[in-house]
C-alpha cells in the first residue's frame, strides 16, 4: 500500500517541480525567440524589479490561503497603503511615519477582516470583499479621486527608485521577505500552526491550537503586506492613484495558486508562490518584447493558470 | 393478512454478520416496537426495509406477495416511509414545500408553472384526515421540533403509507410534545397504518404498542406480546447472557489521589446536566450511556470545547476554571476523538508534524523549531508505538485506519498526560489494534495516569473499567464498581430512568 502510493518516480518529480520545468522553458522559449532584448542581464534585473510587487501581495494571499481562507481586499488594502503614506508625506510628517503609519493601520485592517470571520463564522470570501469595497470608497474619499503627486518629497521615493550595486532596492526587499516568509512557514511554530489550521481546523483546535487566533494573525499579516506593496509601488511611481494596487489581487491569487502546483503539491507555499508570480511577470515582459498586445497577454496567463491547476488534479486522481 | 412479513434475513458487512436469520411479521394498524442494544441490528434492518441496503439472503412479503426493496423511491412506492431522528426537511422551504418533496409537483394550466391551490387543497385535507394542526406557510427552519416531526409524518402519509417507521421520535420532543405524536399514531394506526416503533424509552414502548420484537447482536431473539411482559424480563432478553461478569483489576498504582473530580457540571447547551463524578489516579473509569445520552458532550465539556453554564472541574486536585484544549493539554489533559479523520489528524500533514502539534512549544527554539530533536522523538515514538509507515514524514492520510489510531495515541502520550478522556477508542478498528489499546490504556494506569473512556460497547466497559457510570439522557444515573457486575444490570439503569420516570427538564 505504501509503495503503490508513492507512485513511480517521475510522476511525483513532475508534480513537484513540474511548474518549475514550465517556468525553465518558457525563459529558453523567449531566450530562443528574441536573444537580443530578452536574454539579457540588464532585462532579468528590470524583470526582478517588475516582479517584485507582486511578488510581495501575493506572498500575504499564501499565508490567509494556508489557513484556508481568502482575502479579496488585498488590492484596495494596496491601493490604501500607497495612498496614505502619499498624504501623509505631502503634509510633511517624516517620511519613516508616512511609511509605518498606513502598515500598522493595514495591521489593523487585517484583523478586523480575521476577527469578523472568526468571530461570525462568515465566508472570507464576502467578508473581504466587503471590507474591499470599503476601502475602495474610502481612497475615493481621501484622493478625490485624483492622483496624489504634487508635492511629494524627494526621499519618499528612495525604497522604489535606487539601486544598489546595480540592483534595484525593490528587488532585495522582495527577495529579503520571501526568505523571511518560508523561515516563517516552514521553520517556526507559528508557520506550523497555520498549515495545521488550514489542513483540519477542528483537528487543530483539539490539539490545542488557538484557531482563531491564528487565522486573525493570518489576515493581520496579508493585509500588512498588501499596504507595504502599496506604499512601495507609490514609492516607486512617485505618485499614488485610488486605485493603484487594485489590479494586483487576481495576479497575487493567480501566483499563488500556480504556487500550489509546486513544491508542496496542493499546499500554499512561498517558494511555490514565487515562482508562480515569477512564471507571471516574465510571461508579461517577454510577451511585451514580442510586442503582443496587454489584453492576449491576460488570456495566456489565465490560459496557464488553468492549465497548471488541471495538471496538478490529474496527477493527484492518479496517485 | 399480514402485511410485512420477513424471514431469514442477513446483512453481511466484510466478515461480519450485522443481520443474521432475522424474521419479524407485521400486521396492519399495529404498533410494534424494535428495541435492542447499540449495535443489536435494528438501524440495519431499518435500512433494509427502506431500501438504503440490500439484502444478503432472505425473503421479504408484503401483503402476501414476495417483493424486492432495491431503492427508498421502491420503498415508498409500496407504502414504507421511516421519520428518522435527524430530521430530513429542507430548512428554508415552507411546510407546503417540504410536503411535496420528491414527488411530482402538481402542474397549472400553463403546464410549466405550479398549481400552488391544488398543492394547499391537498395538505389541508391531509391535515384533517389525521388531525395535525401546523402552520404549513412557515418554513421548516422556523417549526418546532415537534412540528417538524408532524410534518415528516404528513410527507410520509402523502402517498398511501402503510408501514411508517419511526426511528426514535421522541429523541428531541418534551413530554407534552411527546403526547401530540402518541394522539397521531393514535389516529394513524386506527385507520390501518401499521408503525414500527424503534426506541430507547420503555415507558413509550409498553404504553403505546401491542408487540415488542427483541433484537441482539444482530439476531431476533423473541417477539413479545406487550401486555404479557415487562421491563425487567424485556431487559433480560435485551442483555448478552454470554458477556462474562466483570472481574475487578488489580489497579496497583491507585493512591486514592483524583485525576479528575467533577461537581454539578452543566453546559450551556444543555447537553451535559449536572453530572459529578471522580477518576481516581491509577484508575479506569467508563461510562456507558445509549446513543443521546450526552456521552461524547461530557468528554468534550471537560476538555474544553463546550462552554459551560454551572459546576466546577478539578485536575489533579487543581481547579480548571473555564477550561480550552490549550489549557488541558498544559494541565496534562487529552483527548482522543471519536471522529478520527475529523478531530484528531491532519491527513494532508505527516506523521511528524501530526504527533508533536500539541507539544510544538517544547520544541521550540527562541525564533525556529528545534527539528532534530523533534524527529528523534518522533522517530522513537513510531518505534514504541510500532507504527507501520514509509518514514515520520508520510501523510497520516495514507496510513491504514489502525496505523493512524497509533499515531493519535502516540500524540497524546507525547504530552505526558495524567488523564486520558478517550471516545471510543477502539471504534472502526481491527481485534488485534482493539486488544493493544486496551493493553495501553492499562499500562497508562498503571504508570498513575487516570483514564476516563466512554463505549457504546458495553463488553469492551466491562471488560477493561475498574468503575463505571451509567449515562442517560445527559445525567448520570448510576456509578459502579466494577466487581461482578452484569450486563443485565447495566441495562437496567439505561432503560428504567425513561422519558416521565420524573426528573425531565
Amino acid at each position: 500500500m505504501v509503495e503503490a502510493r508513492a507512485g513511480i518516480p517521475y510522476v511525483k518529480l513532475i508534480r513537484t517541480y513540474g511548474t518549475v520545468a514550465a517556468g525553465i522553458l518558457i525563459i529558453l522559449a523567449f531566450s530562443l525567440l528574441s536573444p537580443d532584448s530578452f536574454a539579457t542581464i540588464d532585462n532579468a534585473i528590470n524583470i526582478s524589479r517588475q516582479i517584485s510587487f507582486l511578488v510581495m501581495i501575493a506572498l500575504g494571499a499564501t499565508l490567509v490561503m494556508s489557513v484556508g481562507e481568502f482575502d479579496l481586499s488585498v488590492g484596495a488594502v494596496a491601493s490604501f497603503g500607497g495612498v496614505f503614506a502619499a498624504k501623509m508625506a505631502v503634509a510633511g510628517y517624516p517620511i519613516w511615519l508616512a511609511f509605518l503609519a498606513p502598515i500598522a493601520v493595514a495591521f489593523a485592517i487585517g484583523f478586523v477582516n480575521g476577527w469578523i470571520v472568526t468571530r461570525f463564522r462568515l465566508l472570507s470570501f464576502i467578508t473581504t470583499l466587503a471590507m474591499g469595497t470599503i476601502l475602495g470608497g474610502l481612497n475615493f474619499r481621501l484622493t478625490g479621486g485624483a492622483t496624489v503627486f504634487e508635492n511629494i518629497p524627494d526621499g519618499f521615493r528612495y525604497l522604489g527608485q535606487t539601486e544598489w550595486a546595480g540592483i534595484p532596492v525593490l528587488s532585495f526587499i522582495m527577495l529579503l521577505l520571501t526568505l523571511v516568509f518560508w523561515y516563517v512557514m516552514s521553520h517556526m511554530a507559528f508557520g506550523r500552526k497555520l498549515y495545521a489550521v488550514g489542513g483540519n481546523e477542528s483537528a487543530s483546535r483539539v490539539a490545542g491550537v488557538k484557531v482563531e487566533k491564528n487565522k486573525n494573525m493570518a489576515f493581520a499579516l496579508c493585509a500588512v503586506l498588501a499596504a507595504l506593496t502599496g506604499i512601495l509601488m507609490a514609492s516607486r511611481l512617485g505618485s499614488a492613484h485610488p486605485t493603484a494596487g487594485d489590479g494586483l489581487f487576481l495576479s497575487a491569487y493567480a501566483a499563488a495558486f500556480l504556487g500550489m502546483t509546486s513544491f508542496k503539491e496542493g499546499v500554499p507555499n512561498i517558494w511555490g508562490t514565487f515562482v508562480g508570480a515569477a512564471i507571471i511577470g516574465i510571461l508579461a515582459n517577454g510577451l511585451t518584447i514580442l510586442e503582443v498586445p496587454t489584453f492576449m497577454q491576460d488570456v495566456i496567463t489565465g490560459c496557464i493558470v488553468i492549465a497548471a491547476v488541471i495538471m496538478q488534479k490529474l496527477g493527484r486522481g492518479k496517485a | 393478512m399480514t402485511l410485512l412479513k420477513v424471514e431469514g434475513l442477513d446483512k453481511v458487512f466484510g466478515q461480519h454478520y450485522a443481520l443474521s436469520g432475522v424474521g419479524i411479521e407485521i400486521e396492519p394498524g399495529e404498533v410494534h416496537a424494535l428495541v435492542g442494544e447499540n449495535g443489536a441490528g435494528k438501524s440495519t434492518f431499518i435500512k433494509i426495509m427502506t431500501g438504503v441496503y440490500t439484502l444478503d439472503a432472505g425473503t421479504v412479503e408484503w401483503k402476501g406477495a414476495k417483493v424486492d426493496i432495491p431503492s427508498p423511491a421502491a420503498s415508498r412506492k409500496i407504502g414504507i416511509n421511516v421519520v428518522h431522528q435527524d430530521r430530513h426537511l429542507v430548512p428554508s422551504f415552507t411546510g407546503y414545500e417540504n410536503l411535496f418533496l420528491g414527488l411530482d409537483y402538481p402542474a397549472n394550466k400553463s403546464r410549466i408553472g405550479v398549481n400552488w391551490k391544488a398543492m394547499k387543497r391537498r395538505a389541508e385535507q391531509l391535515k384533517n384526515d389525521f388531525g395535525v394542526e401546523i402552520d404549513l406557510n412557515k418554513t421548516a427552519d422556523r417549526m418546532s421540533p415537534p412540528e417538524k416531526t408532524m410534518l415528516e409524518i404528513l410527507r410520509a402519509m402523502m402517498l398511501e403509507c402503510q408501514l411508517l417507521i419511526l426511528d426514535e421520535p421522541t429523541a428531541s420532543l418534551t413530554d407534552q410534545e411527546a403526547e401530540r405524536l402518541f394522539a397521531l399514531i393514535g389516529r394513524l394506526t386506527a385507520q390501518g397504518t401499521a408503525i414500527l416503533y424503534v426506541s430507547h424509552r420503555m415507558d413509550e414502548i409498553f404504553r403505546l404498542s401491542d408487540r415488542i420484537t427483541v433484537f441482539r447482536n444482530g439476531q431476533k431473539v423473541a417477539t413479545v406480546v406487550t401486555e404479557t411482559t415487562d421491563k425487567d424480563s424485556l431487559v433480560r432478553l435485551m442483555s448478552n447472557a454470554e458477556v462474562k461478569k466483570s472481574q475487578k483489576r488489580s489497579g496497583k498504582a491507585q493512591t486514592g489521589e483524583r485525576a479528575l473530580e467533577l461537581n454539578g457540571l452543566s453546559t450551556k447547551d444543555g447537553m451535559v446536566r449536572d453530572v459529578s463524578l471522580n477518576v481516581g489516579k491509577g484508575e479506569i473509569v467508563g461510562i456507558f450511556g445509549l446513543a443521546g445520552a450526552g456521552r461524547t458532550e461530557l468528554l468534550e465539556a471537560i476538555y474544553g470545547l463546550r462552554e459551560l453554564k454551572d459546576g466546577s472541574i478539578a485536575i489533579a486536585g487543581r481547579r480548571s476554571n473555564a477550561p480550552t484544549p490549550n489549557r488541558s493539554l498544559e494541565n496534562g489533559v487529552v483527548l482522543i476523538p471519536e471522529e478520527r479523520k475529523r478531530d484528531a489528524l491532519i491527513l494532508g500533514m505527516s506523521i511528524r508534524e501530526n504527533m508533536t502539534l500539541p507539544v510544538l512549544k517544547r520544541f521550540s527554539g527562541r525564533l525556529k523549531l528545534r527539528s532534530r530533536a523533534e524527529r528523534a522523538e518522533v522517530a522513537a515514538w513510531m518505534q514504541h508505538m510500532d507504527v507501520k509507515a514509509a518514514g515520520s514524514e508520510q501523510p497520516v492520510g495514507q496510513l491504514s485506519g489502525g496505523n493512524q489510531q497509533k499515531v493519535v495515541f502516540a500524540k497524546a502520550l507525547l504530552s505526558n498526560p495524567v488523564l486520558f478522556l478517550c471516545d471510543e477508542p477502539t471504534q472502526a478498528v481491527d481485534v488485534m489494534t482493539r486488544e493493544e489499546i486496551h493493553r495501553l490504556l492499562k499500562t497508562q494506569a498503571d504508570r498513575g495516569c487516570g483514564v476516563l473512556f466512554v463505549s457504546s460497547d458495553l463488553q469492551e466497559v466491562l471488560d477493561i473499567s475498574d468503575r463505571l457510570y451509567v449515562l442517560h439522557d445527559r445525567r448520570i444515573v448510576a456509578e459502579l464498581d466494577n466487581d461482578g457486575v452484569t450486563a443485565e444490570q447495566v441495562l437496567g439503569y439505561c432503560y428504567s430512568h425513561g422519558k416521565g420516570s420524573g426528573h425531565h427538564g
